[in-house]
C-alpha cells in the first residue's frame, strides 16, 4: 500500500509538471519542494487530484498541518493520512 | 450533460438561471434550503423535455462547515462539475447605525463567506479536471450606492473583488471566473422596494424599464458557454442602463 501511495504521488508530480510546462527536479526524499520546479498552483492541482485518487486530503483533515518541506515529508504525510 | 451547480436555485433569479441552463442542455443542480411549488413545476417541465436535466439538493448554505461534504457528495453523485453559479444571497434593508450586529454577520456569512468556501471546494475538482466556469451573482449595489444597503453592498463588492483575483489564480487551469451584476429585478428579495421607489429606478434607467430575470439568466448562460471562453475576471452588468 505504501509503495502504491508513493508511486501515485510521483506520477502526479510528473504529470502536473508536464501539463503546466514546468521542469521537474529528480524526485528524491530530500528534495526541497521549493526546488522541485513546481509552483503553488501545481501543488494545489496535485493535492486536488490525490484527493480523488486516494480519497484523502491531509491538508483539510486538520488546521494544524503545515505544508511539507521535502518530497519525502510530502509522501509521509499522505502515508500517515491513509493509514 | 455538463453539471452546473446553482445556489439559491429555488426561486427568483436562481430559479430563472436553472430553467435557462436546463433548457440549454446542462444538468442543473439547484441548491437551496427548501423546495417550493415553482421549483417543483420547473423541475417537472425540465424532466419532460430533457430527463435528468434539473436536480435539487436541499442544503443550508450558511452551514459552512458542511460545505466540503456537500461538494464531495455532489461530485460522487454527479461526476465532474463544469460550472458553479454563486447566486444565493440575502438582503436586509436598514440603516447601518441601527442594524443588529448579528444581522451584519449573517449577511457576510451567507453572501460572502459561504460562496467563497463553496468555490474553494468546487474549484479543486475543476483544477483536477482541467477546466470550468464560475459565475458570481453580484449586484450594481457593489459599485453604486443605495441608502439602507451598505452591508449588502459590502458583500456584493466582495464578490467582484473575489472574482478578479480568483480569475488570475485559476486562469492557467482553463477556469474562467466572472461576475454578473443585476440591477433592480422583481423578486422576493426586492419586494421591500415598491411603488414610488421602483418607478424612480425605472425612470433613472437608460432604457426606461427594469431588467428581468431572463436577462440575468441569459448573461449567466453566455458566460458558461464556449462563446465566453476568453472572458474572465470581469463584471457583466444587466440593469437596463441604470448605472450607465
Amino acid at each position: 500500500m505504501t509503495a502504491t501511495i508513493r508511486s501515485e504521488i510521483e506520477a502526479q508530480f510528473i504529470q502536473v509538471a508536464q501539463e503546466q510546462g514546468n521542469r521537474l527536479a529528480p524526485l528524491t526524499d530530500d528534495l526541497a519542494l521549493l526546488d522541485s520546479g513546481l509552483d503553488s498552483l501545481c501543488f494545489a492541482i496535485i493535492v486536488a487530484r490525490l484527493e480523488g485518487l486516494l480519497g484523502v486530503d491531509p491538508f483539510t483533515l486538520s488546521d494544524d498541518v503545515l505544508f511539507p518541506v521535502t518530497f519525502g515529508d510530502f509522501v509521509r504525510l499522505y502515508e500517515n493520512a491513509t493509514k | 450533460m455538463r453539471n452546473v451547480i446553482v445556489t439559491g436555485g429555488s426561486r427568483g433569479i436562481g430559479l430563472g438561471i436553472c430553467r435557462k441552463l436546463a433548457a440549454e442542455g446542462y444538468r442543473v443542480i439547484a441548491i437551496a434550503r427548501t423546495q417550493n411549488g415553482q421549483l417543483a413545476e420547473a423541475m417537472r417541465e425540465a424532466e419532460d423535455r430533457n430527463p435528468g436535466s434539473f436536480q435539487f439538493v436541499s442544503f443550508d448554505l450558511s452551514a459552512i462547515d458542511s460545505i466540503p461534504d456537500l461538494v464531495q457528495t455532489l461530485h460522487k453523485g454527479h461526476g465532474a462539475i463544469y460550472g458553479l453559479v454563486n447566486n444565493a444571497g440575502i438582503s436586509f434593508h436598514g440603516i447601518l447605525s441601527q442594524m443588529p450586529t448579528a444581522q451584519i454577520e449573517q449577511l457576510v456569512r451567507v453572501n460572502t463567506t459561504s460562496p467563497i468556501v463553496l468555490t474553494k471546494y468546487v474549484v479543486r475538482t475543476m483544477m483536477a479536471g482541467g477546466g470550468g466556469r464560475i459565475v458570481n451573482i453580484a449586484s450594481i449595489i457593489a459599485s453604486t450606492g443605495y441608502s439602507g444597503l451598505s452591508v449588502y453592498g459590502a458583500t456584493k463588492s466582495s464578490l467582484t473583488g473575489f472574482t478578479r483575483s480568483l480569475a488570475r489564480e485559476v486562469g492557467r487551469m482553463g477556469i474562467t471566473v466572472n461576475s454578473v451584476a443585476p440591477g433592480f429585478i422583481d423578486t422576493d428579495l426586492t419586494q421591500s422596494v415598491q411603488g414610488e421607489h421602483r418607478q424612480k429606478i425605472e425612470h433613472r434607467s437608460a432604457l426606461r424599464r427594469l431588467a428581468e430575470i431572463d436577462d440575468v439568466a441569459n448573461a449567466v448562460e453566455f458566460l458558461l458557454s464556449e462563446r465566453a471562453k476568453n472572458i474572465t475576471g470581469t463584471v457583466l452588468t444587466v440593469d437596463a442602463g441604470n448605472t450607465a
